[in-house]
C-alpha cells in the first residue's frame, strides 16, 4: 500500500523534486559565493563599526547577491503551488471516480484515506523542510546585514513558517478538491485562496502578532539610528516631538528649518525642527529578537489552518454519499 | 442461502429517491441480471451492496454481513467492477495487478497472471492506452483474483462493441462455472443477458419491478390478444403487466396466476426482451399518467 501510495503521487512527487533540485543548482552556488563575499568584504567588522565607508560596503553587499535576491519575493508562491500540487493525485481519484476501485478493494475506506493523507502531508513537510533549509542557508550572510525580517523573501523563505504554508496549501486544495471534486479548479482556487491568505497575514496580521515596540531618538545628534534598530523590522519611522508624537507641522515648517548645505541640496536644521517640535525620530519596530517567536506563532497559525482543512476533507470523505 | 438481501432499501440524493422500497433476495450461487433503464437505480442498489454509499431507508446485507459497518471482513469476499471500469490510467497493467497485490490478502496472483496471459494483454503497457475492451478485461481480471464469493458488476459491457462484449460475458461465465460464485450484473441491454444469466431483478423508477427465476419468469407471461375489450375480467385473476388497445383489438402482457382460460383471448409466448420491456413500458405509462393528472 505504501508503494500504491507512492506511485499514486509519483508525478507531483517528482516536480516537487525537480524544481527542489533547480532551486539547489541555482543557490547553494550562488550562496557560496555570497558567503565568500561577506568574509572578503570584512562585512562582519563593518557590523560591529559603523564607519561611513562601512556604511557603503554593507549596502553594496546587497548588491553582491544579485538578482537572486530580487527573485526571491517570488519565490514565496513555491510553497503553495507545492502543497496544492500534492494534493491533486487525491482529488484526480475522485473527479475520475477511480475512488471506487481503491475503495471496493480489500482494504477500508478509513485505512485507504489514513495512507493517502499521510503520505502527502509527510511529503509537504519534507518538501516544507528542505525549501527553509536551502534559503535558511542561502540567506545567513544577508541576514546578518539585513535581518531575518528583510522584506517578504526574509521571514517567509526561512525557519519554519515553509513548512506550514505548504500544509496550509495542501489542506486548502484538500478540502475545497474534496467538496468540488474537479481537480483543475479546485487547485486554481485554492492556490488563489492561498494567495489571498498569506498576503493578508503578511500585509496586514502579522506586525500585529505582538504590540511593536517605539523607540524615539533625537536627530540632533546626528549619528545613526540606535542599535536596537539594527535588523529589525520597521513599521514606521518619522518625525516627532521629545515624546513620540508624530511631527505633524507640515511642508511649510520643512521649508523654513531648511538650509542650503550644498548647491541645490537642503539639509534640516536640527535646532529650528525642535523649535516647532520636531526635533526627534520616532520608530515603532519588532526588533530582530522577535524573529522566532513570530516564526513561532506564524507557523501554529497556518499549521493550525492545515489541521482545521484536513480534518474538513477527512469528515467529508467519510460522510458517505460518494 | 442469500447472497444480497435487501428490505425497504432506498437511497435518497437530495429529495430525489435513486432507490426506493426495495425489497428483494438475491439467491447464492446465481447469476442475477439487474435490468433497467437509465437511473432506475441499478448503479445506487449494486454501491449499496458494496458499501460505497450508506442506505437513506431499510437494510441490505451481502453475504450474511452489513456492508457498512462490517466492510474489512466483507470487503475480500466481494469483487466489484464499477461502471465504466475505472482503473489508474497511468498505471501499467502489471503495476495494475500489483496494485490489486497490495489491496488483497486473498489475491491469486497466478490467476492474474493466467488471465492477463491468456486474453494477451501487454503488461508493460499503460492501461490508458488500452482498447475498451481490453480495460474492462483489466478490470475484470482485478475484481476476479480476490477470489470473491459475490462478483457485482455495474454495466460492464455497456461502453463496448459487441465482440468484446461477447468475450467480456465469457470470461464471466468461465469464472462462474470454475468457482461456483454468485454474480450480479446490471444492464440495460436485454439480449446479452440471457444467455448468461439465471436470475433476474427488474427495476424501474427506483423500485423492484420484478424479480426472480428467468425460466419462471419466461413461463408464467402470456402475452393476450383479442377484440377489443376491457381488461378488467383477466385483471381479477392474473397481473395485468400491461395493456394496449387499437381500435379492434386489446393486447395484455399478463403474468398468468396458473392457466388462462378464456376463448376470447388468443395466447403467445413472450421472450423475456419482451417481457422486460413490457414491465420497463408499464412505468413510463404510470409515469405519463402522474404528469397528465
Amino acid at each position: 500500500m505504501i508503494w500504491l501510495g507512492f506511485r499514486q503521487q509519483r508525478t507531483e512527487t517528482l516536480v516537487a523534486g525537480a524544481v527542489l533540485l533547480l532551486l539547489a543548482a541555482l543557490f547553494i552556488p550562488a550562496g557560496v559565493h555570497l558567503a565568500s563575499f561577506y568574509a572578503q568584504d570584512n562585512v562582519a567588522h563593518c557590523l560591529a563599526h559603523k564607519s561611513p565607508a562601512c556604511a557603503q560596503t554593507l549596502s553594496d553587499f546587497g548588491g553582491r547577491a544579485g538578482v537572486l535576491r530580487s527573485v526571491m519575493p517570488w519565490l514565496t508562491l513555491l510553497p503553495g503551488m507545492l502543497g496544492v500540487a500534492l494534493a491533486a493525485p487525491l482529488v484526480l481519484d475522485l473527479e475520475n471516480g477511480t475512488y471506487r476501485l481503491a475503495w471496493t478493494q480489500s482494504i477500508t475506506r478509513v485505512r485507504w484515506i489514513a495512507i493517502r493523507f499521510s503520505l502527502a502531508i509527510a511529503t509537504a513537510l519534507a518538501v516544507g523542510g528542505l525549501l527553509a533549509l536551502l534559503f535558511t542557508w542561502y540567506r545567513e550572510p544577508l541576514d546578518k546585514v539585513f535581518g531575518r525580517f528583510d522584506g517578504s523573501s526574509g521571514f517567509d523563505l526561512e525557519g519554519i513558517v515553509p513548512i506550514a504554508y505548504v500544509l496550509f496549501a495542501l489542506g486548502l486544495a484538500l478540502a475545497v478538491g474534496v467538496a468540488w471534486r474537479r481537480t483543475a479548479p479546485a487547485v486554481i482556487t485554492s492556490f488563489l485562496a492561498y494567495v489571498a491568505t498569506r498576503l493578508f497575514v503578511d500585509g496586514w496580521l502579522r506586525q500585529r502578532f505582538v504590540t511593536p515596540l517605539s523607540r524615539t531618538w533625537s536627530i540632533s545628534a546626528s549619528g545613526p539610528a540606535p542599535r536596537s534598530l539594527d535588523n529589525a523590522w520597521v513599521l514606521y519611522s518619522g518625525l516627532s516631538d521629545r515624546a513620540g508624537h508624530p511631527f505633524s507641522g507640515g511642508y511649510a515648517v520643512l521649508q523654513a528649518c531648511g538650509r542650503v548645505v550644498y548647491k541645490g541640496s537642503k539639509a534640516l536644521n536640527a535646532h529650528c525642527l525642535a523649535r516647532h517640535g520636531a526635533g526627534f525620530n520616532t520608530a515603532v519596530y519588532q526588533p530582530a529578537s522577535r524573529f522566532w517567536e513570530f516564526q513561532g506563532i506564524e507557523t501554529a497559525l497556518f499549521a493550525g489552518l492545515a489541521i482545521l482543512l484536513l480534518g474538513l476533507a477527512v469528515a467529508l470523505l467519510l460522510r458517505r454519499p460518494a | 442461502m442469500t447472497a444480497v438481501e435487501t428490505r425497504g432499501l432506498g437511497r435518497r440524493y437530495g429529495r430525489t429517491w435513486a432507490l426506493r422500497d426495495c425489497t428483494l433476495e438475491i439467491p447464492a450461487g446465481s447469476v442475477t441480471a439487474l435490468v433497467g433503464p437509465n437511473g432506475a437505480g441499478k448503479t445506487t442498489f449494486l454501491h449499496l451492496a458494496v458499501g460505497l454509499v450508506d442506505p437513506s431507508a431499510g437494510e441490505v446485507r451481502v453475504l450474511g454481513q452489513d456492508p457498512r459497518t462490517d466492510a474489512a471482513v466483507l470487503l475480500p469476499r466481494v469483487g466489484f467492477v464499477a461502471q465504466e471500469h475505472p482503473l489508474y490510467k497511468s498505471f501499467t497493467v502489471a503495476e495494475t495487478l500489483r496494485l490489486g497485490r497490495e489491496l488483497n490478502p486473498t489475491w491469486d496472483d497466478e490467476l492474474a497472471r493466467a488471465r492477463v496471459g491468456l486474453l494477451g494483454l501487454p503488461l508493460r503497457k499503460k492501461v490508458g492506452a488500452l482498447s475498451g475492451g481490453q480495460r474492462a478485461q483489466v478490470a475484470l481480471t482485478l475484481a476476479l483474483a480476490k477470489r470473491p464469493e459475490l462478483l457485482l458488476l455495474d454495466e460492464p459491457v455497456a461502453a463496448l462493441d459487441p465482440l468484446a462484449r461477447r468475450e467480456f460475458l465469457q470470461s464471466v461465465m468461465e469464472a462462474v462455472a470454475e468457482s461456483g460464485m454468485t454474480v450480479v450484473l446490471s444492464s440495460h441491454i436485454v439480449a446479452d443477458l440471457e444467455r448468461v444469466c439465471d436470475h433476474l431483478v427488474i427495476l424501474g423508477a427506483g423500485r423492484t419491478q420484478l424479480a426472480g427465476e428467468i425460466d419462471e419468469i419466461v413461463a408464467a407471461h402470456r402475452l393476450l390478444t383479442g377484440p377489443r375489450a376491457d381488461a378488467g375480467e383477466i385483471a381479477r385473476r392474473h397481473e395485468v403487466v400491461r395493456a394496449s388497445h387499437t381500435e379492434r383489438q386489446t393486447s395484455l402482457v399478463v403474468r398468468a396466476d396458473g392457466h388462462v382460460y378464456d376463448a376470447r383471448w388468443e395466447l403467445h409466448e413472450l421472450d423475456l426482451e419482451e417481457i422486460v420491456l413490457a414491465y420497463l413500458g408499464r412505468e413510463v405509462s404510470r409515469e405519463r399518467e402522474a404528469v397528465a393528472s
